[in-house]
């Protein structure tokens, strides 16, 4: 397990450095730059500006510096907040991008499995074909439909839970973490349903049921194990995709989470601001996935030398 | 529920529903997409010649709908045709040539699946001006992935067949035996595939006009139709229930029908 983990590690290096290095060169692509306000700067205040902050160096020796200053932990200032550092905005909106997405992983995970596990007990039968084509259709649920659709509900006719922002409590999560989770759980659903049925027809199963177990036992403890594989490698892309789903997410109920910077810093060219929630993304995702991958060899002893 | 969905075909019908009026009612209705009738801003429903009544700028309801489905759809199947060309053409190579080149190029979708590939769109879209034309070349890039694997596994077990092997022992060039053989024998699963990815980029062309970076005023989408919707949605509540719920239509339907699709290739 160690030696997968340094493996993982060594190679998350260079894939690290790669997003680094495009999504800088991309950024610096783009027409514009930081300081185009409203009214332009005059060229002298402009020149001072750019000198300020090395924007007046070439590329390269740029990119070298933001990497060398990211190794010492520094993601250098914000260009459009300008009394923020980038460490203090990640520091901001990271914890509430984290605790969306955790929530809604969790939730997705406890839906998708109860589903899947139901749908797999009646396979064939009309409650699993129900259970079936809710989750297609809960995979096909946009955030940015389910998010203002529920707002308008919940939030505005009937004044249950708050529309927008972080009030007191845990009542402002609610809303956006059930748009999020609902799509993944649909594909949990779904991959705990085949898991488990093709779990089912094989030999420790049919041994467990001519040892006498009962039907609850066999499907807890010796099918649903088994079953969890393919959804354990769903999480890391599932990760990715409640990332990317809580940009919408906290746009639509205006919270102050990583994705409305990046939206925000892509916009007005804040170059450190999208470098340091892209480094940031990648990390936590490739995190992720090693994640998935130690629950995989856990759940499954065969894959753990693979 | 399941069942009478999947045997009435009901998912296929309404999808070339919306399609036929997609493409029918702009030439039908009074109104263009982006005409204001200053007679009759915020019109409710069934007034006059605005069955869906009007937005809050006075342009038809219904005639915003068809456009922006139309673009939705067109960006969809431009998109999804990228992902079909880059996937079969990278799964194909890989699965052809095999050994460390597949491992390779296997390793490097694998990589890009589980990266925060949104993000590298967002910024495509910032860097390169927000052009329809970049919006599907961008998504088709992102979504190649799945097509890549799924045709590897193909290629790879094709290439065992007796008749792939009888090709090779009689000297036919590669390309040749992929062009003749090997891509007609794919091409079931490939469509499959590409009816599953539809969807997908409807979702992705929505998602990035819902936050200003796809699709541009005055051209309109699903998406920028949603966001329009969503931000009025106090004063008219249709606004968000019709574009919402007719992309929330399409995206099921596409997918019901490609699940039947893949699940009778495979």
């Amino acid at each position: 397990m160690l030696a997968l983990i340094t493996r993982r590690l060594m190679t998350a290096i260079p894939t690290l450095l790669v997003i680094i290095l495009a999504s800088f060169f991309l950024m610096r692509l783009a027409p514009g730059g930081p300081f185009d306000g409203e009214r332009p700067l005059d060229p002298a205040t402009q020149a001072a500006l750019q000198q300020a902050y090395g924007l007046d160096r070439p590329l390269w020796e740029q990119a070298w510096l933001y990497i060398s200053r990211l190794v010492q932990g520094d993601f250098g200032p914000s260009l459009v907040y300008r009394d923020f550092t980038v460490s203090e905005l990640i520091a901001q909106g990271l914890p509430i991008s984290l605790t969306l997405g955790g929530l809604a992983i969790l939730l997705a995970l406890l839906i998708g499995v109860t589903a899947g596990l139901f749908a797999a007990v009646r396979a064939g039968k009309a409650t699993d074909k129900t259970i079936m084509m809710l989750a297609t259709v809960a995979t096909a649920l946009p955030t940015f439909v389910t998010g203002p659709a529920l707002a308008l509900f919940l939030g505005l006719w009937l004044g249950l839970l708050p529309v927008s922002g972080i009030g007191e409590g845990g009542a402002w999560l609610i809303m956006p973490v059930v748009a999020l989770a609902l799509p993944v759980s649909g594909a949990i659903a779904k991959l705990t349903r085949a898991g488990l049925a093709s779990v089912l027809k094989q030999d420790h199963i049919r041994s467990a049921r001519a040892r006498g177990l009962s039907e609850t036992k066999i499907m807890l403890k010796h099918g649903l194990r088994t079953a969890m594989v393919p959804v354990a490698s769903y999480l890391g892309p599932a990760a990715a995709g409640l990332l990317t789903g809580a940009v919408v997410v906290e746009t639509v109920f205006g919270l102050p989470g990583l994705g409305r910077y990046f939206v925000q810093g892509a916009l007005n060219r804040d170059y450190p601001l999208v470098l340091g929630v892209v480094t940031l993304y990648a990390a936590l995702i490739i995190l992720f996935n090693l994640f998935a991958d130690l629950i995989y060899g856990w759940l499954d002893p065969r894959m753990r030398d693979g | 529920m399941g069942d009478i969905v999947l045997k009435t075909h009901l998912a296929l019908f309404l999808v070339l529903v919306t399609v036929a009026l997609a493409l029918v009612l702009p030439f039908l209705l009074p109104w263009s997409y982006d005409q204001i009738d200053w007679n009759a801003v915020r019109a409710p429903a069934f007034s006059g010649s605005h069955l869906f009544g009007t937005d809050e700028i006075g342009r038809d309801r219904l005639a915003r709908l068809a456009a922006g489905t139309r673009i939705t759809l067109m960006v969809a199947i431009a998109a999804a045709l990228v992902s079909l060309i880059v996937g079969i053409a990278w799964g194909a190579t890989a699965g052809w040539i095999g050994g460390r080149v597949d491992e390779a190029m296997m390793r490097i979708v694998d990589g890009l699946y589980a990266l925060p590939f949104m993000f590298i769109v967002i910024l495509l879209m910032v860097v390169f001006g927000r052009s329809i034309l970049l919006v599907f070349v961008g998504i088709g890039l992102v979504e190649w992935l799945t097509m890549a694997r799924v045709v590897r596994g193909q290629v790879m077990a094709l290439k065992q067949r007796p008749f792939i092997l009888a090709a090779e022992a009689a000297g036919t060039p590669s390309i040749a035996i992929m062009l003749r053989h090997i891509l007609p024998n794919i091409a079931g699963v490939a469509l499959a595939y590409l009816m599953l990815t539809v969807p997908q980029v409807v979702m992705v062309e929505s998602f990035l006009s819902f936050l200003g970076l796809g699709v541009q005023e005055p051209l309109t989408s699903l998406g920028i139709l949603v966001k329009e919707g969503a931000d009025d949605m106090d004063m008219t509540p249709l606004g968000l229930a019709l574009p919402g719920g007719l992309l929330v239509i399409i995206l099921v339907c596409l997918t019901i029908e490609g699940e039947r699709l893949r699940d009778r290739f495979s």
